[in-house]
């Protein structure tokens, strides 16, 4: 499969010193869906932007469509779409109005741009409320809105940043039944980026892990889970000398230090390796006060490669969540 | 690929849409003229303190009542608030999330700016057309000399608009980087009450304090205003009377070509979200 958008050391630094995306290299192929996970302020959005030409990187640059962001990102910006973490539609426009002039943004001839609105609205069930104003639309609607928005002029590479965010579980589902349908029928590849990993693991079949500006791995979700080696036992002791003995475990196949007096131990086959791991813990008069065992998954494979559990970071969106929640209800 | 024509249409699409915004922008001129306009009886305010000799009309460049007078300086000014606030959508667009999309899109992204100054023009035109049907209306109204001439209506649909393009050239530079409307409703409060009183847009120099009467002659209120005066109020106008308009307005047409080439290069280079 071709490659439709190559990073070359892409970097962007803000006021001097702040490397919010730190020389990345990643190639996405035509057709795919690449997902790019990682917490708040893992540079997502930054990379987003830099490949959509909002911004113009530090050092470094990327290809996209083969045209070069930093010297033709008038050309750049003819092959993409954008669906933009906020909310971008006129509230005081209908849905089919702001479909229309986002049209004639790409010089799009009216007849073909009526037909492809026409497709499109269909596409997201929103062809009854095409002649209503925006503002009378619900969260879920004006989402989906959005999502055709960047559509009208049929771009070869789909960006949607945080594309669910501050949606309720059911609106979020359907949205991704209509970014699979999007997908199938418009044979357009998509980025998508979430901290949501139920989202990256529905959508994406290929996914970098992103954080600090950096990208950790990249990977089919199976890749990634089975690159974990088997399955996590992470125990906290009573004191640190004990989690130090526990890294001596001969049937582990990787340790890591995990904060003070946690070890996380991973075994091919929990199954069969807990019963030795019980009989070495007793043969080292070892105090465990904690024990978790966790089988593959893209929750582990974030915590192993991050350090951080991603669901702690869902506090933090609250407050945009809210801004968004509040537009969207006026 | 300009966009400048989707744009514009937006702006006015939503300047009809919104009754009280498209009232409130045309019902408020009216009473700069039938208020302040009516506020002044020529003859009662200068009649007893004038030599003998001399009529109330002659200090005021010839017109027989003030809305005559008066009439210039509205238009100007109308043209003036409404250009000034045409920047206040610039940062609304940041707000609401709209210029997050225009960004992403193949647009010049100076036809963002200049959407917005342009709508503002049509705003100004529709405004000016009622005002001076009003003028006409109301009693004691406006007095022509001799009728409008095609040359008339040239000198003022032109000032208008250059004074539209100065002062919207002027707010957008200044909203372009800006994400707090307050600043520029601060901006506008401060400077309208200078740009106003210190013109001869409400009163003519024969009255004003020395001072005042000589720095109105820098601003370009003042020129806009005369020239519109110079032309409606006289129908016929001696040959002095065409080289001052033409000063005026040469002036004022060099000061917007400035200000609008000022703005094409700041929104093409520093417009953000």
């Amino acid at each position: 499969m071709a490659v439709i958008i190559k990073t070359e050391n892409l970097s962007k630094t803000y006021s001097g010193k702040i490397k919010a995306i730190d020389s990345i290299n990643i190639e996405i192929d035509e057709g795919e869906v690449y997902g790019l996970l990682g917490p708040n302020g893992a540079g997502k959005s930054t990379t987003i932007n830099l490949l959509t030409t909002r911004i113009t990187p530090t050092t470094g640059t990327a290809l996209v469509n083969g045209f070069d962001i930093r010297k033709h990102s008038m050309d750049v910006r003819k092959s993409i779409g954008v669906v933009p973490q906020d909310l971008t539609t006129d509230e005081d426009l209908t849905g089919y109005e702001n479909l229309m002039m986002v049209s004639r943004f790409y010089d799009v001839p009216k007849d073909t741009a009526n037909e492809r609105i026409a497709k499109l609205l269909n596409l997201v069930d929103l062809e009854e409320a095409a002649g209503r104003y925006v503002k009378q639309y619900s969260g879920g609607m004006r989402k989906r809105l959005e999502l055709i928005v960047g559509l009208v002029h049929d771009p070869k590479i789909l960006f949607l940043d945080e594309p669910t965010l501050g949606l309720d579980v059911q609106t979020r589902t359907q949205m991704w039944e209509y970014v699979r349908d999007i997908q199938k029928k418009l044979n357009v590849t998509i980025i998508l980026t979430s901290h949501y990993l139920e989202e990256v693991d529905a959508l994406a079949n290929r996914i970098s892990i992103i954080d600090h500006g950096k990208i950790l791995i990249t990977g089919t979700p199976e890749d990634l889970k089975s690159s974990l080696k088997g399955d996590i036992v992470q125990m906290t002791f009573k004191s640190q000398e004990d989690a130090d003995v526990m890294k001596q475990f001969p049937q582990a196949t990787e340790t890591k230090d995990f904060g003070p007096n946690i070890v996380r131990v991973t075994v091919k086959n929990s199954d069969e390796v807990l019963p030795s791991l019980i009989n070495y813990v007793s043969e080292k008069k070892l105090t465990i006060i904690r024990m978790t065992v966790q089988k593959p998954s893209l929750d582990e494979v974030f915590l192993q490669y991050t350090g951080r559990d991603i669901r702690q970071e869902d506090a933090g969106d609250v407050r945009k969540m809210m801004m968004n929640m509040r537009r969207m209800r006026r | 690929m300009s966009g400048l024509v989707p744009l514009t249409v937006r702006e006015l699409k939503k300047w009809v849409r919104n009754p009280v915004f498209l009232l409130t922008g045309l019902i408020q001129p009216f009473f700069w003229l039938a208020l302040f306009g009516s506020a002044i009886d020529l003859t009662k305010f200068l009649g007893a303190g004038l030599p003998p000799g001399v009529s109330p009309s002659a200090i005021f460049g010839g017109a027989s009542n003030y809305i005559t007078f008066i009439l210039g300086g509205i238009l100007v000014i109308t043209s003036l608030f409404t250009a000034m606030f045409s920047g206040v959508n610039i940062i609304f667009d940041r707000r609401m999330g709209p210029m997050g999309r225009f960004l992403t899109s193949p647009i010049r992204r100076s036809s963002i700016v200049f959407s917005k100054i342009l709508a503002a023009m049509v705003r100004i035109l529709v405004q000016v057309v009622i005002l001076i049907a009003a003028a006409f209306i109301i009693p004691n109204g406006l007095v022509l000399a001799h009728g409008f001439s095609f040359e008339a209506v040239l000198v003022l649909v032109v000032t208008v608009i250059l004074v539209a393009l100065i002062f919207s050239s002027i707010f957008s530079v200044i909203a372009v980087r800006l994400k707090d409307m307050n600043t520029i409703f601060g901006i506008v409060n401060l400077v309208n009450l200078p740009l106003l009183f210190m013109s001869y847009a409400m009163f003519p120099a024969g009255i004003m304090a020395t001072w005042l009467a000589d720095a109105a002659k820098y601003n370009p209120v003042s020129w806009a205003a005369e020239s519109i005066r110079t032309v409606v109020i006289n129908g016929t106008v001696t040959a002095s009377q065409v080289s001052n308009v033409e000063w005026w307005m040469g002036s004022l047409a060099i000061l917007a070509a400035g200000l609008v080439l000022l703005t094409y290069f700041v929104a093409e280079n520093e417009i953000r979200e």
